[in-house]
């Protein structure tokens, strides 16, 4: 974690004893609520996974943001404790405008006022790292991509919340010293948490570097130029640091706030399926994709389309992971649990031979009961149920594999909040169907495969 | 239509060494004047014959240098390399402008 002493703050004296009293309190809680562990399975992952958020909302900014890098964790944490920490309320009382504007002067070198045309002092949103106000452009300007905006074009303000950066070294500090202790104890040791911390210390250094966003919010834009439906706030570069990022301002409503009058104006079914795919084809085409794609990161204009915003967590794959996790979705889509269970394994989900009957038939009933059956395909159900099935087998999840299947689910609870009666399942039959066979028909695979065919045509015909 | 043409070449690619009448009919098609595929089906056949063939040739080379030759197969692949390129250059010019914006703010900093 940098450190930085631009905007210093008093660190709070005794902040470790807290944060241990508060550890302390909430695993009493815990084993209290668990009935002292006579609560068994699925029943005392979820009331564990409860504590856990509330702890991670208690004790502040960082806790809340590793609670938050730990919900695109499925691969370490149990489905429960996942599904549970995607819920984490990351809203903050303000900092005060007068706090903010000191901090764009640091980091710009000049005030607000002159910089833009117009600051609204009152913040828009005030988030655990960030806070975001509105203002408008003085001068023309022209983004990495797409038509110049003009003097007068409303922008979004997103800056860190002074002093943020020691706050959350202080806490990453004390963190790692439990961590430490952690490691010495056989059953915790497991978690690998030393490495766990490093490894999200790293991305919250990435993320407490707004330009990092703002470079994939250029590729975003770039690569859905020609898509209509989707629209991606361009950065203003001029006016951007480490700690400042200006954008395009986008009005519309967050999807956690779409009501039904505003559903009534636009084409929800459509949008909602357009929405799926557009994450589809980001995984499958792009090979990089928005990983947190909660509904508070969505927005849907007046007229129709779907803003993008918060690129603070991307994952990405490769060409052959492409092409396998496109063949899991068409196994699942069309039911066919053989397909999808054959090339996880080329994703790296290792099944012990022993186990791959009973794991072949629990998923089999897994897509019968929660994708098959019903009047719309239950895909957090089965994914629920699937990363379960691995945690009982003892089968190591891949970290890649286990974000792709969450950020499945978050695809379904955000195509449902635009149109609650979606499919995502069928919305993705379509897409999926086109992609295999655009891969089928490609040359090497082509020659791969006819290849094959004419030999075990030859067999037959000798045989 | 490049499609079906890229289809049909993959198809004769594998099928190089096989088919005789194949090769008969591209030899035939080279013989050709130009707008003679318009004289009939089999001229027609024996023109795309050579289309194809030359198409064919083009993916053996890709496939020969592992699919990532630099060389710039058709308009389209070129248009989208100067788009790249393009998009590469504002990304540029975008961090420059951010580098510029944080010595503003370093500048400020400084006593006078």
């Amino acid at each position: 974690m940098a450190s930085h002493n631009a905007c210093p703050t008093e660190l709070q004296p005794g902040r470790g004893w807290r944060i241990a009293r508060a550890v302390i309190g909430s695993l009493l809680v815990t084993t209290w609520k668990c009935r002292f562990g006579l609560m068994r399975g699925q029943r005392r992952r979820a009331v564990s996974a409860r504590q856990l958020r509330l702890f991670c909302e208690r004790m502040g900014p960082t806790f809340a943001k590793l609670g938050q890098l730990a919900s695109v964790r499925p691969d370490v944490f149990s489905p429960e404790t996942v599904f549970e920490l995607e819920r984490l309320q990351d809203r903050m009382p303000p900092v005060s405008s007068d706090a903010i504007q000191k901090a764009i002067i640091q980091e710009l070198g000049a005030d607000p006022e002159t910089l833009f045309a117009d600051f609204e002092q009152e913040p828009l949103a005030a988030a655990s790292v960030a806070q975001v106000h509105r203002a408008r452009l003085r001068q023309d300007y022209r983004p990495v991509t797409g038509a110049l905006l003009p003097a007068g074009t409303e922008v979004a303000i997103k800056v860190l919340r002074p002093g943020i950066e020691p706050q959350i070294a202080a806490d990453l500090a004390i963190a790692r010293r439990w961590a430490r202790r952690m490691a010495r104890f056989k059953r915790l040791a497991r978690w690998r948490p030393v490495e766990l911390l490093d490894e999200f210390t790293a991305m919250l250094d990435r993320e407490l570097d707004l330009r990092n966003e703002g470079r994939i919010a250029d590729r975003f834009v770039r690569d859905f130029a020609d898509d209509e439906q989707v629209i991606v706030p361009r950065v203003i570069w001029r006016h951007s640091t480490r700690r400042v990022l200006v954008t395009e301002y986008v009005e519309g409503w967050p999807l956690n706030d779409l009501g039904a009058a505003e559903r009534a104006g636009i084409d929800a079914r459509a949008l909602a399926t357009h929405g799926a795919n557009v994450f589809m084809h980001q995984v499958l085409v792009l090979g990089y994709y928005h990983a947190d794609m909660h509904p508070a990161n969505l927005f849907v204009t007046p007229d129709g389309r779907i803003c993008f915003l918060d690129f603070g967590i991307v994952g990405t794959t490769t060409p052959p992971q492409r092409e396998a996790i496109a063949q899991v979705l068409v196994g699942l889509v069309y039911g066919d649990a053989d397909r999808a269970l054959r090339y996880s394994r080329e994703l790296g989900l290792e099944i012990p031979d022993e186990q791959v009957a009973r794991v072949h038939k629990r998923v089999e009933e897994l897509v019968r009961n929660h994708l098959l059956s019903g009047p719309q395909a239950d895909v957090r159900g089965f994914a629920l149920g699937f990363l379960s099935m691995l945690a009982d087998f003892r089968i190591t999840i891949p970290a890649g594999y286990g974000l792709l299947i969450k950020s499945l689910v978050t695809v379904e609870g955000v195509a449902r909040a635009i149109y609650p009666d979606l499919d995502l399942m069928q919305a993705a039959r379509p897409f999926t169907t086109r992609l295999i066979a655009e891969q089928l028909l490609q040359p090497n695979r082509l020659r791969r495969r006819l290849v094959a065919a004419r030999n075990a045509a030859l067999e037959e015909l000798l045989s | 239509m490049k499609n079906i043409i890229e289809l049909l070449a993959a198809w004769a690619l594998i099928h190089e060494s096989a088919d005789e009448g194949w090769k008969a009919a591209v030899k035939r098609g080279r013989e050709q004047t130009p707008g003679a595929m318009g004289d009939g089906p089999e001229a027609f056949v024996e023109g795309l014959a050579v289309l194809v063939d030359e198409e064919k040739e083009r993916l053996k080379e890709r496939l020969a240098d592992g699919g990532d030759s630099d060389e710039i197969a058709n308009p389209v692949e070129l248009g989208e390399r100067i788009d790249q390129l393009g998009f590469e250059i504002a990304e540029l010019r975008g961090r420059l402008e951010s580098l510029h914006a944080s010595i503003d703010g370093l500048a400020q900093r400084l006593p006078d």
